[in-house]
């Protein structure tokens, strides 16, 4: 470098970086991997679109009868989440299966294209196709058929005029033996309405009501009618079944009749009932006919039993639920017609039980399916569509011949979006629209109309159904029943409907719309301009149509009345299982993943089963004695065989099912599925015979089975710990009688309240006036709380769900969870305890089971807060525990201190395979490895909800800024949003009118571990109980308490 | 001429003072260094295979998430939180021995003394691991620290793991301290016996030691006032281990009795560990003049007492959950007694409830070979101690819901293993490297050659 002076090096210094920055700018993009992606904001912003605010759609959720409105959370062009709406005609609640239908639209799953002959194809090409195999069936005088589940509404038109009436509507778990008894009885098909609001007594012959039959309305229903304060009474639920799931669990009074027998217990306590009420009517004959002997003798139940039931069901307004999947023995049908016969001869005809709203949707039994796979079979039918939760392959006993008579369709096409058992033999696979994506119209009662609307332009190119069944007809040149509406002039404009004139008043015959409309929404508004708009009276179908969407319903449903008989039915005889074995075999629904139809989406295999907490597999329940007998421990294999086929199962000992029974719930053991249904327990339908009742209802229940101990263990993971709480006043009962007699907030009379066991403050300290070393901290506005009351949560499990969506919870896997990873902020602990019912030694009711939401306490003295070493856990002026998760460094000392184990710790880094990561919300805050984390109360909602509010103040107030309402927060958190129950109420405990605070006052008030003094801001509400333990049934034992200084705990808002 | 080969050094038993062999001491002391045998490579490398094995085991575990580990929920804490208390516990003994019993002029401390505070420092920079190694984000742990920084961030002084980080920060930095002091004189002997890089590297490790008289007075107010220094941290420091536990409202960990229970629980590991190391430390160094039955006859004793005193504890502990009628209390201590970790409870009893009781006769306290094995009982004991308390309690916390087991995984058990080989590569590195007794006041204990060949 000799001869270089300072000059020249600054030369050569300028030069070369000035041509780096310049070789730099124009970088070879073949050279540089990372891929250049644009970044745009909107130039235009769509109207309504304000990025960071939420939008809302009202829409529809369908699963068969029981359609129910949410509201769709749409952020920046995707449905992120589904709430509950509020202002449709139904009790506000998300159903699961608004939740599981969400996550099934983002399944990474989902299949994009369409598919021909196993290769993928265009719309146009497989559209084409399809119409030229309608075409040609229709040609060689071949049947154009479909099979899927319920649906209502537009659809069911389109579908019978496109199949030309060759329209299956079939659910394997589904509710035809109450229509094949409601034709039988009243002669006419529907499902009868029930009004559980007004019973007093609630008798279930199997139906899992709370669960999976019928709408989430008959749990707010039942709710209503357990709520002290409303009606003055307290219903009392008996449960006739031989398997407790999770709705007999709430049932104050189990008969564990004889399987198969529950036709002839309901028509006993008829009989009884209409003797005691002097009942004469169209019905006399049947019962007369009917002994009560042959009932005892079938049921095992005795008299005593049998006269409570009746003697509770005479007394006031009552209702009998038929079957559902666990009475759908070989006497289906007439155990629906003799609940119906109990209903009415017990005058509730009208009341709790009758028409009206109720269900006129085409509801076909498996008759009709066994016709369709005859046809099937001899080759007459040259299309088969079948609709997308439909899975006949893997829901149908094998003994159906579906899948063999499917190889004889010369053309099955799959409306499906996802790989399933049935949708692998298909010629053609047309992925269609989610849910979510799709327009449509449901009408769960007659009368109630709701709309669904797409919340966000499609994922993929999925298309609606109405829209391929449209284009295929008009490409297939089908003959068009008739054209009388054709609002095309508009198509593609969602609310740009151009006036119509109102078409002909409701007595017109409705003339049929044909395949004229250009898109599927114009068929749901043409038919919705000739069915529902009449009904309005109005005079613009458009503002009616507008007004309609944004609500997402219109409801004309007529009052309940009851129906008529027309026909005595005659009296039925004990249903009988077959089989080689010893042990009914009980199948019924699964309380998340159904009838199989939601095993793929991983929040219905992670959230434990409400009963066991089973997760992600199939297991067999057995009586503790049996199981003795057997040999058998928790998680211990046994082969199950029936004259159907065998399978090895881990074994789940609970006194939730007779003694003679096992009990297996239906949805796994997919073999054609998704990434997570695959390998994932075992589909209890292989051991199940095709046998069909009277009427051709598919009977589930009809097979023996022999058990045989494997002498290994199996893989079961639940998420459950002890099956009691020790009596440490988790899950506190109330006793009903004194709750009805005194309502709900009788605070100075602390002697109604049965004994809580936990032990309490020392009362030298409490007379003293010393509740704790250390003052609370203030809160001047907000002391966010919640009350839960047990006396209406029902276990269902929904508000699990919902925490997950809200809080993009991740799915750990049946390892990690078997590990104690899961996730889930919110849990609903289901405590047992011995039911005591001295003066009932008949009773077969062992254990009274209370089902308990459980989740971070929000502690007013928070132990996690104070041994933080890094301050990430901290207490906020509104009362919450708050969470810095990016100050946590993970020591989990907070998770050991915490008395509720509400904590959940991020042991690994969860991922959430594509496209799942558009379903995260926006709002909540990531995680990382390493950190801590629990429920905020939804804090992202609770800082929106605030700054709306203030922003409002701050706009129209007089500088002051008012705190939010009550009506804001009820529903605020997702878990409150979810329950169809309102068990979980949010609201603020500095607002005396809210129902935390006011709450806090009832007899039936208490806080889990009070005697900690950590002053939750959850308080709990006691469940009224039949049987409440025998030393609490005595007043003097609560004069003792109220001496005693029965503090709960002291509130902090004197 | 070798001392060993001589009747035993009659001042290093207890005995009055006579005049002895005042350089061998000297020579038998420093002749074990720096010539490392077969057995001794063997055994550090073999420290330093389990060592890089615990040591793959953490990277794994950074790599994968604490979910590698079996701690889980409710068992937020497991064996990384029992080794940390129990190596916490080890180094109980050293400052013990070396402060507390040099400030009551307990003579036997001396031949002792010097290994028990390199155990003691090695402990606790084995159970300075833990708290880290256990944490989700090991990456942020300078957050437990007070450092002025743009954020504004402070840290949470209610916490007693906050509590925990400066009570073992201090005691490891004066037991070093202490430890370093002690050693000033006797790396002057070793630079004086040593020649060439290693003279130069002890001379400056004694800090040029001559052994002036104004040296020794500097000297002795310097060890005088770190030993009353650190003795009271002796108590304070397990004291503050055990609030990690007794400051939590979990049931079977919030008790009163918690710190001189957990105190005297270090002490009697301690002793324990101290005999395991020495008795085969002065077997194989041939040490038998400076380390032999009248320290391990004392070291017994303070095990006796202490084994009491946990015995105590044990039962009071039982009999509080029965007086204070507290069902969560009650239940816990039951469970721990009959469930699911009864084999641990019942292990912990026997060694440390049990298996000391045969000290109390003299023979047994006379015998190397007796107290080595009960030594072991000791550690495995005070092991099981700390993994009753931590495991159990949250195992079978308040809601009945939430019970679940725990068991360590591989990557526990590899850490806890590499812990013990973390804590031998130090201690067998010191062994070879400093003066494994304090030569100059075992050399205080000898009469000093006066002309002419002693007294007589």
């Amino acid at each position: 470098m000799a001869g270089l002076n300072r000059r020249d090096f600054l030369r050569a210094l300028g030069l070369t970086s000035g041509t780096s920055v310049v070789a730099a700018c124009g970088f070879d993009q073949n050279y540089y991997p990372t891929p250049i992606e644009t970044v745009l904001p909107y130039v235009v912003r769509p109207e309504q679109i304000i990025p960071g605010n939420p939008v809302f759609f009202a829409t529809t959720v369908t699963t068969g009868p029981a359609a129910f409105p949410v509201l769709a959370r749409h952020r920046e062009g995707r449905v992120v989440n589904a709430g509950s709406n509020p202002q449709a005609p139904l009790p506000p609640a998300i159903p699961k299966a608004a939740l599981l239908e969400l996550q099934r639209a983002y399944s990474p799953d989902r299949l994009k294209v369409p598919s021909a002959g196993g290769a993928d194809t265009t719309w146009d090409d497989a559209l084409s196709k399809v119409a030229d195999a309608v075409k040609s069936a229709r040609a060689a005088g071949k049947k154009v058929a479909w099979l899927g589940g319920y649906r209502s509404g537009a659809i069911v038109e389109l579908v019978n005029a496109f199949t030309n009436n060759e329209a299956v509507f079939f659910e394997p778990l589904g509710r035809d033996a109450e229509v094949e008894a409601a034709e039988r009885v009243f002669g006419k098909r529907f499902l009868p309405a029930y009004d559980l609001s007004k019973a007093r007594h609630v008798l279930s012959f199997g139906a899992d009501f709370l669960t999976n039959w019928g709408s989430v309305t008959l749990a707010s229903q039942y709710a209503s009618a357990r709520n002290p304060n409303a009606g003055g009474f307290v219903a009392r639920f008996g449960f006739v079944g031989p398997h407790r799931g999770q709705t007999g669990a709430n049932a104050d009074d189990w008969y564990a009749a004889t399987p198969g027998s529950e036709a002839l217990v309901a028509l006993a306590v008829a009989k009884i009932v209409a003797s005691s009420l002097g009942y004469s009517g169209p019905l006399s004959g049947t019962l007369a006919a009917f002994d009560v002997a042959s009932a005892i003798a079938a049921s095992g139940l005795t008299q005593a039993q049998l006269d409570e039931m009746a003697k509770l069901f005479a007394a006031g307004p009552a209702v009998a639920l038929p079957g559902g999947t666990v009475g759908a023995t070989k006497a289906a049908t007439d155990l629906a017609t003799a609940t119906y016969i109990l209903n009415l001869v017990g005058g509730n005809g009208g009341v709790t039980f009758g028409v009206g709203p109720s269900y006129s949707g085409p509801i076909h039994s498996y008759a009709r399916v066994e016709q369709l796979i005859a046809d099937m079979a001899a080759g007459t039918v040259g299309v088969l569509l079948v609709d997308d939760p439909s899975n006949p392959v893997y829901a149908l006993p094998a003994a159906s011949g579906f899948a063999e008579a499917l190889a004889k369709v010369d053309t099955f096409v799959s409306l499906s979006s996802f790989t399933s058992e049935t949708s692998a033999n298909a010629k053609i696979i047309l992925p269609v629209a989610s849910l979510y994506e799709d327009w449509g119209d449901e009408e769960p009662q007659d009368g109630l109309f709701l709309l669904r609307q797409p919340a966000m332009s499609p994922l993929y190119d999925g298309r609606s159904v109405g829209d391929v069944l449209l284009a295929t007809a008009r490409a297939a040149g089908l003959p068009d029943p008739a054209a009388i509406a054709n609002v095309a002039a508009d198509a593609g404009v969602p609310v740009a409907v151009a006036p119509i004139a109102p078409v002909a008043p409701v007595a017109a015959a409705p003339t049929a719309i044909g395949f004229t409309p250009a898109t599927w929404l114009d068929f749901v508004k043409a038919r919705w301009q000739r069915d529902v708009f009449p009904k309005s009276g109005e005079a613009d179908f458009r503002k009616f149509w507008d007004r309609s969407l944004s609500l997402g319903a219109a409801d004309f449903r007529p009052a309940l009345a009851a129906p008529e008989v027309t026909a005595t039915p005659s009296a039925s005889a004990a249903a009988t299982f077959d089989g080689p074995g010893e042990y009914y075999l009980i199948a019924y629904s699964h309380a998340f993943r159904m009838d199989g139809r939601y095993a793929n989406e991983p929040w219905a295999q992670e959230a434990s089963d409400p009963m066991t907490g089973q997760v992600w597999d199939t297991w067999l329940e057995i009586n503790p004695a049996t199981a003795d007998k057997l040999g058998l421990k928790d998680n211990d294999l046994v082969e199950v065989t029936t004259a159907q086929g065998a399978m090895q199962l881990g074994v789940e000992r609970t006194p939730h099912v007779r003694e003679d029974a096992v009990a297996i719930a239906f949805g796994n053991g997919r073999t054609a599925s998704g990434r997570y249904a695959g390998d994932v327990g075992q589909n209890v339908v292989k051991l199940l015979a095709a046998a069909k009742d009277g009427a051709g209802c598919l009977a589930w229940q009809s097979s023996k089975a022999s058990l045989k101990a494997v002498g290994a263990r199996a893989s079961l993971v639940s998420t459950f710990g002890g099956d009691t709480d020790e009596q440490r006043g988790f899950g506190v009962v109330v006793d009903a009688g004194q709750l009805a007699q005194y309502g709900d907030t009788p605070s100075d009379k602390p002697g109604k309240l049965t004994h809580l066991e936990y032990p309490k403050l020392d009362k030298r300290l409490t007379d003293a006036g010393i509740n704790d070393w250390y003052g609370l901290t203030e809160h001047p506005t907000y002391r966010f709380g919640m009350t839960v009351d047990v006396n209406a949560c029902n276990g269902c499990g929904a508000c699990a769900i919902a925490c997950y969506a809200e809080n993009n919870l991740p799915i750990v896997g049946k390892t990690n969870v078997g590990e104690g990873r899961e996730m889930a902020w919110i849990r609903v602990a289901r405590y047992e305890a011995d039911y005591a019912a001295p003066n009932r030694p008949e009773a077969t009711l062992t254990k009274d089971v209370r089902f308990v939401p459980m989740m971070c306490q929000q502690c007013g003295h928070a132990p996690c807060e104070s041994v933080c070493p890094v301050l990430a856990t901290y207490h906020t002026i509104d009362g919450l525990n708050a969470m810095i998760y990016n100050r946590c460094v993970g020591t989990r000392y907070c998770a050991n201190n915490c008395p509720y184990g509400a904590r959940r710790f991020n042991w690994h880094t969860y991922v959430w395979p594509e496209p799942f990561n558009l379903l995260l919300n926006p709002d909540a805050s990531a995680r990382t490895m390493g950190v801590m984390e629990k429920c905020t109360f939804c804090v992202q909602r609770i800082r929106s909800t605030k700054s709306a509010y203030r922003t409002h103040s701050i706009e129209n107030g007089n500088g002051f800024i008012a705190p939010v309402p009550d009506d804001a927060l009820r529903r605020l958190t997702a878990c409150a949003d979810a329950c169809p129950t309102e068990a979980i109420t949010f609201g603020n405990l500095n607002d005396a009118a809210s129902k935390p605070a006011a709450t806090r006052k009832s007899a039936r008030h208490y806080e889990l571990l009070a005697d900690l003094n950590v002053f939750p801001a959850v308080n709990y509400l006691g469940k009224a109980s039949f049987h409440p333990p025998e030393h609490a049934a005595h007043g003097a034992e609560g004069a003792e308490h109220a001496e005693g200084g029965h503090e709960p705990a002291p509130s902090e808002h004197h | 001429m070798s001392a060993t080969n001589d009747t035993a050094v009659p001042g290093l038993n207890g005995e009055p003072n006579r005049p002895s062999l005042y350089g061998a001491a000297n020579r038998d002391i420093i002749r074990v260094l720096f010539k490392p045998s077969a057995l001794w490579f063997f055994a550090w490398a073999l420290a330093i295979a389990t060592m890089s094995w615990g040591g793959y085991c953490w990277y794994y575990q950074i790599t994968w998430g604490l979910g590698v580990a079996g701690i889980t929920n409710p068992t937020f804490w497991g064996v990384y939180i029992v080794n940390f208390v129990f190596w916490v516990g080890i180094g109980h003994a050293g400052t013990l021995i070396s402060a507390i019993l040099y400030l009551v002029r307990s003579r036997w401390r001396t031949g002792v003394y010097r290994a028990s505070e390199a155990m003691t420092v090695f402990a606790v920079m084995t159970a300075g691991i833990f708290p880290m190694l256990h944490l989700g984000r090991v990456w942020q742990v300078y957050w437990f620290f007070p450092y002025p920084n743009q954020r504004q961030l402070w840290m949470n002084f209610k916490s007693p793991l906050m509590w925990d980080v400066f009570a073992i920060s201090t005691y490891f930095t004066v037991s070093a301290v202490f430890f370093y002091i002690g050693l000033i004189p006797d790396m002057a002997i070793v630079r004086d016996h040593s020649t060439g890089l290693l003279k130069k590297i002890y001379g400056v490790a004694c800090l040029g030691w001559r052994g002036t008289n104004r040296q020794w007075r500097h000297f002795m107010a310097a060890y005088g006032f770190f030993a009353a220094f650190a003795a009271p941290l002796v108590l304070s420091v397990h004291s503050v281990v055990s609030w990690d536990f007794a400051m939590a409202n979990t049931a079977g960990w919030h008790s009163t009795i918690f710190p001189p229970y957990f105190v005297a629980g270090a002490i009697y590991s301690g002793c324990g560990m101290v005999m395991t190391l020495l008795i085969p430390m002065s077997y194989l160094f041939k040490w038998g003049d400076y380390v032999n039955n009248w320290h391990y006859n004392n070291l017994a004793k303070m095990c006796l007492l202490t084994s009491g005193i946990l015995t105590y504890a044990y039962g009071m502990e039982y009999f509080i959950a029965w007086y204070s009628q507290n069902p969560y209390e009650q239940a816990i201590f039951w469970w721990r007694m009959t469930g699911d970790y009864a084999w641990a409870f019942w292990l912990m009893v026997f060694c440390n409830c049990v298996a000391p009781l045969p000290m109390y006769w003299s023979k047994v306290r006379h015998n190397p070979a007796a107290l080595f094995v009960i030594s072991i009982f000791i550690n495995i004991g005070m092991w099981m101690e700390r993994f009753n308390i931590v495991v159990s309690s949250t195992a079978h916390s308040f809601d009945p819901a939430t019970w679940a087991n725990y068991w360590p995984t591989w990557t526990e058990f590899g850490v806890t293993v590499g812990a013990f080989g973390w804590f031998s590569f130090w201690f067998l590195l010191f062994s070879k490297t400093l003066p494994g007794v304090a030569i100059t006041e075992i050399k205080e204990m000898i009469a000093p050659p006066v002309k002419g060949g002693g007294a007589h």
